[in-house]
């Protein structure tokens, strides 16, 4: 049908595969959570009267981790840096898509140093999470198999994707920058090409795959749910406007 | 049997809260009564735990997940970040790791995981995985019970995870089973025979509010009367019913008399809704927090008033103030001027306001008072018309009635409230070590201010907590009567 060699053959399954997964189980999910009724009002007080306030309340647990701040100040700035430079690195990395054009732009070597500087803050900020896991007793013994294999999947991609800037020739990191852009263009339009076969690159590529079908099964979830949490997204207005659920009623609180 | 006060183990207190080391497992030791045949069948619940019980579980759990979204979020989405770790009383109070919000909710989390995702189905152990067991079951018996749905956690949990939605749904899925707790199901039970939770029958109740007509009258000549079921009354008043039998609540309720007496409002208590807890709220059931508050907007109907206020009680006004619409409203036969309910700390605090009422702080001058935050009123409801009410009212009533008043310390009150350590439904004896460990907290901070600005009355607004403090303060070596809840600052200062 198309002309893959066998590994680009592989590999454009896997990714069609990872994204079907990654899609299909987020979007369940969301429906889910969405659809799930919720019997009685449960802000956690005090909370805000109108939804525009519960709104700006949810907006800053999403940006600012309000409430883990409250908590732990350590965790939050290790938390915080890690979410920052990976959500960066993710929008660099779409960027990158409209950024690389011959002839490259002048600031081009300081977006891949930004790029760079992020992926170092978020190895180093995952090494801390990881090591508060292992050393902090009330951490250690709450922490599941699933907790440690994330942060080492994440800490993985990160690092082979730094690897791509550090361990190989300028020649052969240019030689796959030329041929990425083609294939990620031809495989959205389903018409793959063969992937670029530099081994340092498809291990940053197959974590990467292995991480997106990985997370509508993990916790990673939590970027979806933290929007349904009603502790949080509920106004306090139980006396003004009356909140009832038929379909929620007669179980549990 | 109750054990003797050389068996409970009172930790000393330095002022200090220090986080303990961990070690699992380790109050296991205290457990819950069994749930007796009678009081469990009237409320809807199995006799007993009968075979089949772990398919049934499952089963209730499932349609839980699908009728409460908190529940199905909060299965999912912990990180196990820790923030929480290191924030509740029980925790700090037992050192068991299974009393940290996390570890608790994770014994429900690994039942989820094993039946409800694929992950847990396919790789068990790996992904944490476990069946229902009988062990299992033990180990939510023991720990859902040593919970008091304070939502502490939930303050500084980056998703706001309610270990409360999780404690509920864990009991409710326990009561659904057949195995229920003595201490609240007796309680519930009583109210549906009663009214009340003490089971005080309408006659014996009578004859107590005569005796403490009688009491206001000899301390201050006036005829403050306590009217009980009188039709077409201004106000329902529901206290809770502690206030009617047990010290020091009964103080609060000569001052909540007196209050009515001097603001001219005409006022009554009533014997068929003789209770504003709610322990329904307690064990997560709907059903039964819906008929236990169904009585009081039946009977407010019944009596043709104007008003509900409800008394000093913790969990009462969250259940009053977050469900009763929801599962009781609309309340349109009421005065709709009026918040309904209203709290009596607001009524209170705006008459004094309007001028309505006179206090004189000065006849509070013996005390150096200090106040607790009860959890559901800082975390679970509002006070009056703007969020955050629910720590100034309180405030500036108390600041009304006395002149000398200091807050606990930073970061455990309000909204960081810590619990008093028996709320929930597990203020009962059988726990005692349970309770105590969990008081240990906000007795540190108690004996701060006790230290330092020489504080010697706590003032509350919640009925557990009174109960709690009161049996805390004997314990831990400190005089019973330096506990009241405000209205008994009211009650004195009140000009008659």
């Amino acid at each position: 049908m198309f002309d893959l060699n066998f590994i680009s053959g592989v590999y454009v399954f896997l990714t069609y595969l990872a994204g079907v997964i990654f899609i299909l189980g987020v979007a369940l999910r969301i429906v889910v959570y969405a659809r799930t009724p919720m019997p009685v009002k449960i802000p956690l007080t005090p909370a805000p009267l109108t939804p525009m306030g519960a709104t700006g309340r949810v907006a800053s647990e999403v940006l600012l981790f309000k409430s883990l701040y409250r908590a732990n100040k350590p965790t939050w700035v290790a938390g915080y840096i890690f979410h920052i430079s990976f959500f960066l690195l993710i929008l660099l990395h779409f960027a990158r898509h409209f950024v690389y054009h011959h002839p490259l732009p002048s600031w081009y070597q300081l977006f891949v140093n930004v790029g760079i500087i992020c992926g170092i803050l978020m190895v180093l900020s995952l090494f801390y999470l990881l090591l508060r896991r292992m050393i902090v007793d009330r951490v250690r013994i709450i922490s599941l198999f699933s907790d440690y294999l994330i942060l080492i999947i994440l800490m993985m991609i990160a690092v082979a994707g730094l690897s791509l800037n550090f361990f190989i020739s300028a020649s052969a990191l240019t030689k796959i920058d030329n041929r990425l852009d083609p294939f990620i263009t031809d495989i959205a339009a389903f018409h793959p090409i063969n992937i670029p076969s530099n081994p340092y690159f498809l291990v940053h590529y197959s974590l990467t795959l292995l991480l997106i079908a990985y997370i509508p099964f993990s916790k990673v979830m939590h970027f979806v749910g933290i929007f349904f949490s009603p502790t949080r997204y509920m106004t306090d207005n139980p006396q003004e406007e009356r909140y009832y659920k038929p379909d929620a009623e007669d179980l549990s609180l | 049997m109750a054990k003797t006060k050389a068996a409970y183990k009172v930790p000393i207190l330095t002022g200090e809260i220090k986080i303990p080391k961990v070690v699992s497992g380790i109050s296991a030791y205290e457990k819950m009564y069994q749930g007796e045949k009678d009081d469990m069948v009237a409320l809807g619940f199995p006799a007993s735990l009968e075979e089949g019980w772990e398919i049934k579980a499952v089963g209730i759990f499932k349609q839980l997940l699908s009728h409460n979204k908190a529940l199905r979020d909060y299965m999912d989405i912990c990180v196990r970040c820790g923030a929480c770790t290191d924030k509740c009383q029980f925790f700090l109070g037992t050192g068991d790791s299974n009393n940290m919000p996390v570890g608790r909710a994770e014994l429900m989390r690994k039942v989820y995981r094993y039946y409800f995702t694929p992950a847990g189905s396919l790789f068990k152990g790996l992904a944490d995985a476990e069946p229902f067991s009988e062990e299992m079951l033990k180990k939510w018996f023991t720990y859902y019970y040593q919970c008091s749905e304070c939502r502490r956690c939930s303050y500084y949990c980056p998703y706001g995870i309610d270990t409360a939605v999780i404690t509920m749904a864990a009991r409710e899925i326990m009561d659904g089973i057949g195995l229920g707790q003595k201490y609240s199901t007796v309680i519930i039970h009583k109210v549906f025979n009663t009214g009340n939770n003490i089971g005080i029958p309408q006659a014996a109740l009578r004859n107590t509010l005569d005796d403490l007509e009688e009491e206001i009258n000899e301390e201050t000549g006036k005829d403050v009367k306590i009217p009980m079921d009188v039709e077409g009354a201004e106000v329902l008043l529901v206290p809770p019913s502690a206030d009617f039998f047990a010290m020091p609540h009964m103080e609060s309720l000569k001052g909540y008399a007196k209050v009515f007496y001097k603001a001219g409002v005409s006022w009554t208590v009533s014997s068929y809704a003789s209770e504003a807890a709610n322990f329904g709220m307690f064990i997560g059931s709907y059903r039964n927090t819906k008929e236990l508050n169904k009585r009081i907007w039946d009977e407010a109907r019944r009596l043709k008033v104007k008003r509900v206020v409800v008394g000093e009680c913790g969990h009462a006004w969250r259940a009053m103030y977050n469900y009763s619409n929801t599962m009781n409203g609309p309340f349109d036969f009421l005065d709709n001027k009026y918040r309904q309910p209203t709290h009596i700390c607001d009524f209170t605090l705006g008459l004094i306001k309007d001028g309505v009422i006179k206090v004189d702080p000065s006849a509070n001058d013996d005390k150096i008072i200090t106040y607790h935050d009860s959890c559901n009123i800082a975390r679970g409801s509002r006070i009056g018309e703007i969020p955050g009410g629910q720590f100034t009212i309180p405030r500036e009533l108390i600041k009304a009635c006395a002149n000398n008043f200091y807050e606990l310390r930073n970061g455990t009150n309000k909204a960081e409230t810590y619990c008093c350590g028996a709320g929930g439904g597990i203020l009962t004896d059988e726990v005692m070590n349970v309770r105590i460990a969990g008081s240990m907290a906000k007795m540190q901070t108690i004996k701060e201010v006790m230290d330092n600005k020489g504080v010697n009355f706590l003032a509350l607004i919640c009925a557990i907590c009174k109960t709690q403090f009161a049996k805390m303060y004997q314990l831990y070596g400190f005089d019973a009567e330096m506990v009241g809840g405000i209205h008994q600052l009211v009650s004195s200062a009140i000009i008659l």
